[in-house]
């Protein structure tokens, strides 16, 4: 179940790096500061999660359109002919992720780890032997939701075709009139979104803390299990990675938990570098 | 405050006749001891103070360095120790071994200390060790369990006020197999030090108790899931599930015994607990607290009648410090041991005097299940702790005081 958020995480990382084949480093620390801009429209306002969600998602696209328009604008615009970019505009990302962190840890709510409110019940469902709980369930049909939404919006909306387009080739998007710096924002921004729904989804599970950014190191398993540029794939990758930790947990040791997504990410590096479901590696023509 | 007194005079008397002999041996008219040591005048003994007072640890430390400077106040209002007034320096080392160690570089070299005082995290406590003892400064834990750094002992730190993890890890066990009557306990700790050290004496203390440990597991305290570790004990069918986790790992623990159908007692290390509110919150369903204990190393709740005394001290010396941390009363005994032993070691005392009279200590603390032993081959301070069933509401205490039977190492 935890894998379909994991899935959700890894998305916002692959929609970017299709469109501007940049690794979002700071993908994590956004879904920490979704977590706690959820946690402050739950306790202070005392909103429903079906406001919250929206509401959290829409503040969080916001933070990642800024973050293009503000930052990785100017970072494109001082670029050099023969300078790599990509790893500026990576460092900008990590920079993202120290803005963010820094920030929530200057608010005294920081201080403590907390949780959110559970979505819904958290009984257990027993079926036979098997024990699920009815907040696992519905955290999955969400992601689910979320998943086909985002689907449909890339396949059948003219916006979602236009930013494929750009994704696949920006020249040519340009040419044809899509406002390619204009769709790169909005990518950036669906990003965060995504990332945001999977804040608010993962937070009743988990502890919000200032670290829980680390997260994205699942998510980043997710992805290159799945290939970096395959989204189908990577929705598999979630769920493969969410099940090979407790896997991991059950039959080898609970220890080795915490460095099962690493050990995932080296064995497929080195066994079939575009991941399970990418094609073969691409060949950048120059 | 007539507790306070009685306390006092009670351990002063003790104290003194207990030492009495190692007291002889110091010679206060000795002008080359005088002040051989920095940090000390006629009018005052300087002590470097600190703890976590920001960040996500504050509140292991924040309250608790606040009662032990407390106690330095009520000393210097009652005329100090062999008239010096006690100056205390403070910083915040965020529970981080670096900053730690930094700080009591600054209070050594700049501030020029007589002794050092703090520290509520054992990775923190453990980095100061080699510092310390190459300069030989004194070095007294605030509330750090501290295992690594007082097991085996050495000569200038002293520790565990609150107990180690061993103390901990025995006692947690004992009460599982004694109170509540488990024959099958499932233990779940952190994968480190900590883990190795509180596992250690609950595997000693179930074999002497002829219980069975179930399910050892150890997980990372960043770990993100549970789900794996919690299925291997339901597998196991225990009677008792033990976590010494910190606080956030225990929560989702908790949370997620619950979702998977367990309804075994719970029993929580203190550290899991540190602020029983946020705990509810961060469990988030009040029916997984229906059978779950805690342990503390107090000798009552900390609105129990033999706290009291404490409580009404804090609250009157920071009438702003809104609701303490149920830690806070653990900054007592530390700073109760500091003054014990600087009155020892007589008029003109030396590091080295003040670590002597250190060494001797024994004394009851009016806040701990059980008494203070230092010696020359122990600087671990407490080994006792009590047990308190919380239902997310109500704290009540379980009646008896436990005690580690577990020395050894890892």
């Amino acid at each position: 179940m935890t894998g379909s958020i994991y899935a959700l995480i890894a998305l916002s990382l692959v929609i970017v790096f299709k469109s501007t084949e940049v690794i979002n480093f700071g993908g994590g620390e956004i879904v920490m500061i979704s977590a706690y801009i959820a946690m402050f429209f739950l306790i202070l306002f005392g909103l429903p999660y079906l406001v919250v969600v929206p509401v959290t998602a829409l503040v969080v696209f916001v933070i990642g359109a800024s973050f293009d328009r503000v930052v990785l604008d100017r970072v494109l615009g001082r670029h050099r002919p023969g300078q790599d970019i990509m790893v500026a505009m990576v460092i900008a990302t990590v920079g993202l992720s120290y803005v963010l962190k820094g920030t929530v840890r200057l608010f005294s709510v920081s201080d403590d780890v907390r949780t959110l409110p559970p979505i819904f019940s958290t009984d257990p469902i027993f079926i036979g032997d098997i024990v699920l709980s009815q907040q696992d369930i519905a955290i999955f049909l969400i992601s689910i939701m979320v998943m086909m939404l985002l689907f449909g919006f890339f396949t059948f909306t003219r916006i979602g075709k236009a930013l494929r387009a750009t994704s696949e080739n920006p020249r040519a998007a340009m040419l044809v009139g899509i406002p390619v710096r204009r769709m790169r924002t909005l990518v950036w921004g669906i990003a965060a979104a995504l990332a945001a729904v999977a804040g608010v989804l993962v937070s009743p599970k988990l502890l919000v803390s200032p670290d829980m950014g680390g997260i994205i190191i699942l998510a980043f398993a997710a992805a290159i299990i799945g290939g970096f540029t395959n989204v189908l794939g990577v929705i598999v990758g979630g769920v493969v990675i969410g099940v090979i930790e407790n896997l991991v947990g059950l039959f080898i040791s609970s220890k080795a938990i915490a460095i099962t997504p690493f050990i995932v990410i080296i064995l497929v590096l080195i066994a079939r570098p575009q991941g399970l479901f990418g094609g073969a590696v691409p060949i950048k023509k120059v | 405050m007539t507790t306070i007194r009685h306390t006092i005079r009670a351990v002063a008397i003790a104290t003194v006749i207990a030492l009495a002999p190692a007291a002889q041996a110091f010679d206060p008219s000795s002008p080359a001891g005088k002040y051989k040591d920095p940090g000390i005048t006629d009018t005052e003994i300087v002590i470097g103070l600190h703890a976590p007072l920001s960040g996500r640890l504050k509140a292991f430390g924040y309250d608790v360095l606040y009662a032990a400077k407390m106690w330095y106040d009520m000393i210097n209002k009652r005329g100090g120790i062999w008239g010096r007034k006690i100056r205390v320096i403070i910083a915040d080392d965020k529970c981080s071994p670096t900053e730690l160690v930094g700080i009591h570089k600054k209070f050594v070299t700049v501030d020029k200390v007589f002794l050092l005082h703090g520290g509520s995290c054992t990775h923190s406590t453990v980095a100061a060790q080699e510092y310390v003892t190459r300069n030989k400064i004194p070095y007294v834990m605030l509330n750090a369990s501290g295992d690594a750094a007082v097991i085996p002992p050495t000569r200038y730190v002293f520790g565990a006020f609150g107990g180690t993890q061993r103390t901990l890890g025995g006692t947690i066990v004992d009460f599982a197999a004694r109170a509540l009557k488990a024959k099958r306990i499932a233990y779940i700790s952190h994968d480190d030090e900590y883990g190795a050290a509180n596992t250690a004496a609950a595997r000693f203390t179930a074999k002497k108790s002829g219980v069975e440990l179930i399910a050892v597991e150890q997980v990372s305290r960043r770990i993100v899931d549970v789900t794996a570790p919690v299925l291997k004990i339901r597998a196991a069918k225990p009677d008792a599930i033990v976590i010494t986790t910190y606080t956030g790992p225990a929560a989702l623990i908790t949370k997620k015994i619950y979702e998977l159908g367990l309804r075994v007692p719970i029993i929580a290390a203190v550290q899991a607990i540190p602020n029983p509110p946020s705990f509810v919150k961060n469990v988030g369903n009040m029916k997984a607290l229906a059978n779950f204990y805690y342990g503390s190393p107090l000798n009552d709740l900390t609105r129990g009648p033999k706290q009291k005394w404490v409580q009404d001290m804090y609250k009157k010396a920071y009438p702003k410090h809104n609701r303490p941390t149920p830690f806070m009363a653990y900054g007592v005994p530390s700073a109760q041991a500091i003054v014990y032993a600087l009155m020892m070691a007589g008029p003109n005392p030396t590091r080295e005097s003040f670590v002597d009279a250190m060494s001797h200590l024994k004394f009851n603390t009016g806040v701990l299940a059980g008494p203070i032993e230092l010696g020359e081959n122990k600087r671990d301070g407490h080994n006792a702790s009590i047990f308190i069933k919380f239902d997310g509401k109500k704290h009540s205490r379980m009646s008896g005081v436990y005690f580690n039977k577990f020395v050894g190492q890892k």
